[in-house]
């Protein structure tokens, strides 16, 4: 009781004293004043930190679909106005929409950062191209940011106690395969990458470990088939993707997953476009549901 | 017939400011033009955020990164005697785009702020390179022309494998190379418009000249033309201006080719009218480039580098087919 107190008091001074939140971002220190209402969001993976706490971001970088956002996290917010792609969001609507903080990802909006700021308060995380300990500390920043950062932290250990869970019931020891595949060509996810992130905390290993540099690898067949995993999922882009030119080849049949009908086609919006907590649960279900 | 170059003038800044005034108004916000004006001149006014920080400095950077390169691809047409000469035939803009992915892909952490200036030194780069290697074959336009051609093949090739094996990094690299205007803002100004300052008077001073070596090299040196001089010096020009073009803006194509074209096909071949007319011409089509970039599919934004081909291609066709003896 005492200590509630103390927490109490302290967060009161400190609010009265500084009355601005401080977190490290990608350029430094961000501080904003009061608790930002109108958030635009660049990137998917702060649509997922946003759901996650219940707020609406006013606009997102949607790429012109709204679609992309996978429903489990769509449902849990509000309509949003789309401001363009993620790689040239649409300054004019973010400036129209009045928003009082923006969430940008490091590697696609560093070059208009300066524009951004002048429009409101930016903070600038990793996103594309993150690994799954990325995300988590991306995530709690936004919580500390939103000043529900308690409320984040219980729900980043609510989600590491389903993760553990999900990681023992599934407990194969078997390898493990993502990939993204679309007319350009098919790209293995590495540990680097968010998917492959998923699967190394579940506790699987990946058909590809010993690729710790990049996180997407652009792959031919034979360098599928020299991965072999014991489990292949893949996200297709488009109905007719380079996969499917694949499945035609003798050598398709040679990969491991393919002969014990373990070849999933997955829904690449959820493991490669949204990435964060909510969506690495129903990955993980997915994973748990094919291996048994 | 030519028509008079009082009324070509006329109707290019007539075309120039509607173009302008379309490229302010229109976008994804919506600005009427009576609004523009006020707009402009109150700080409080509702749309004065968007057409300052936004659509004014995208409005002046279009129009003088195209007319830089139409600038350029007059010159190097001049010096080269090619139609089909352009500042991308030189290598100049392959050599500034590979500046910029390798400076991405061996110092992903560098400051922005540099992706001008690397681009800047790779054009510059490609140019030393290309004046050494054919050194000799200044005399020989189209041979020039050719060692130009083979370098920025090598560069497209050493682009490509970069791209490759490096899909992730060159990112934000590649947004700038895709020949766009988006993002720009005040601070990439002072990055073109100081150029364009001291190259355009040169280039005029070069205008005489210029219609005397259009005469044949034998021609203009016996009426006192230091030829080989006036080439190297016409080509640095152009190429400085291209360079400074890519460096704001990445590679817009096709503006360097077509404006000498369609501005010589209305007014003849005197360089003393052409060069500011195809410095106009050049700005109206980029600028135009851009505003169809902003309103065909709104909120999406197109880079202008592929509309400018949209918007200039059908009508050089349509040139080429009715001047059949030119």
């Amino acid at each position: 009781m005492f200590k509630r107190l103390i927490a109490c008091a302290f967060a009161l001074l400190s609010f009265n004293l500084i009355a601005a939140t401080h977190v490290h971002d990608e350029m430094g220190e961000f501080s904003i004043d009061q608790t930002p209402k109108r958030i635009i969001v660049l990137e998917f993976s702060f649509v997922d930190a946003l759901a996650s706490l219940g707020v609406s971001p006013v606009g997102v970088a949607d790429d012109g679909d709204a679609t992309r956002v996978i429903p489990a996290i769509s449902d849990k917010i509000e309509a949003w106005t789309s401001v363009g792609s993620r790689s040239t969001p649409n300054l004019e609507i973010i400036a129209s929409l009045k928003p009082d903080m923006i969430i940008a990802d490091m590697e696609r909006h560093a070059t208009i950062y300066e524009d951004l700021k002048k429009i409101a308060p930016t903070l600038i995380l990793k996103s594309r191209g993150e690994s799954y300990k990325d995300n988590l500390s991306a995530v709690a920043k936004i919580g500390t940011v939103l000043d529900q950062e308690e409320k984040m932290q219980q729900l980043i250990a609510g989600h590491n106690e389903r993760m553990d869970a999900f990681a023992k019931r599934i407990n194969s020891d078997k390898t493990f395969l993502f990939a993204v595949s679309s007319t350009r060509g098919l790209y293995m996810h590495s540990p680097k990458a968010y998917a492959g992130g998923v699967m190394e905390r579940l506790g699987l290993s990946s058909a590809i470990a010993e690729e710790t540099e990049k996180a997407y690898i652009s792959s031919t067949l034979e360098r599928l088939v020299k991965a072999n995993p014991d489990y292949l999922l893949v996200g297709e882009y488009g109905d007719e993707t380079v996969v499917d030119d694949f499945k035609k080849n003798p050598l398709w049949n040679l990969i491991s997953s393919v002969k014990n009908n373990t070849y999933v086609e997955t829904n690449p919006k959820l493991w490669s476009l949204n990435r964060g907590m909510i969506a690495a649960e129903i990955m993980a279900k997915e994973l748990q549901s094919i291996v048994k | 017939m030519k028509a008079q170059p009082i009324t070509v003038f006329a109707c290019l800044i007539f075309l120039l400011l509607s173009f302008s005034v379309w490229h302010i108004g229109a976008g994804a916000v919506y600005i009427a033009p009576a609004e523009i004006i006020s707009a402009l001149q109150s700080v409080n006014s509702e749309h004065h955020f968007i057409i300052n920080n936004f659509r004014l400095p995208r409005l002046l950077i279009s129009g003088l990164v195209g007319a830089a390169l139409a600038i350029s691809g007059l010159l190097i047409q001049g010096v080269i005697r090619n139609p089909l000469a352009s500042p991308d035939v030189l290598g100049v803009t392959s050599g500034a785009s590979l500046a910029v992915i390798i400076l991405a892909v061996f110092w992903p952490h560098a400051p922005i702020s540099y992706i001008p200036a690397a681009a800047l030194i790779g054009g510059f780069s490609a140019t030393a390179l290309l004046l050494f290697l054919a050194r000799h074959l200044l005399q020989r336009p189209a041979a020039f022309a050719l060692v130009g051609i083979a370098l920025a093949a090598t560069f497209g090739a050493a682009i490509d494998y970069l791209l490759v094996v490096n899909p992730l990094e060159i990112n934000t690299a590649m947004l700038w190379l895709t020949g766009s205007v988006w993002g720009r803002n005040w601070q990439h100004l002072p990055l073109i418009a100081p150029w364009l300052a001291v190259l355009l008077p040169i280039a005029m001073l070069l205008a005489y000249r210029l219609d005397l070596l259009a005469l044949g090299d034998d021609t203009a040196s016996s009426l006192g033309t230091n030829v080989k001089k006036l080439r190297l010096l016409s080509i640095l020009v152009a190429i400085s201006l291209a360079s400074a073009a890519v460096s704001v803006c990445g590679s817009i194509g096709f503006v360097g080719l077509i404006s000498p074209h369609l501005v010589r096909s209305l007014l003849g071949q005197r360089h003393l009218l052409l060069i500011p007319a195809t410095a106009i011409t050049g700005a109206i089509l980029v600028i135009s480039a851009d505003l169809f970039a902003r309103i065909l599919m709104p909120p999406i934004e197109l880079p202008a580098g592929i509309l400018t081909a949209f918007i200039g291609a059908p009508y050089f066709i349509f040139l080429l087919c009715r001047y059949k003896n030119w």
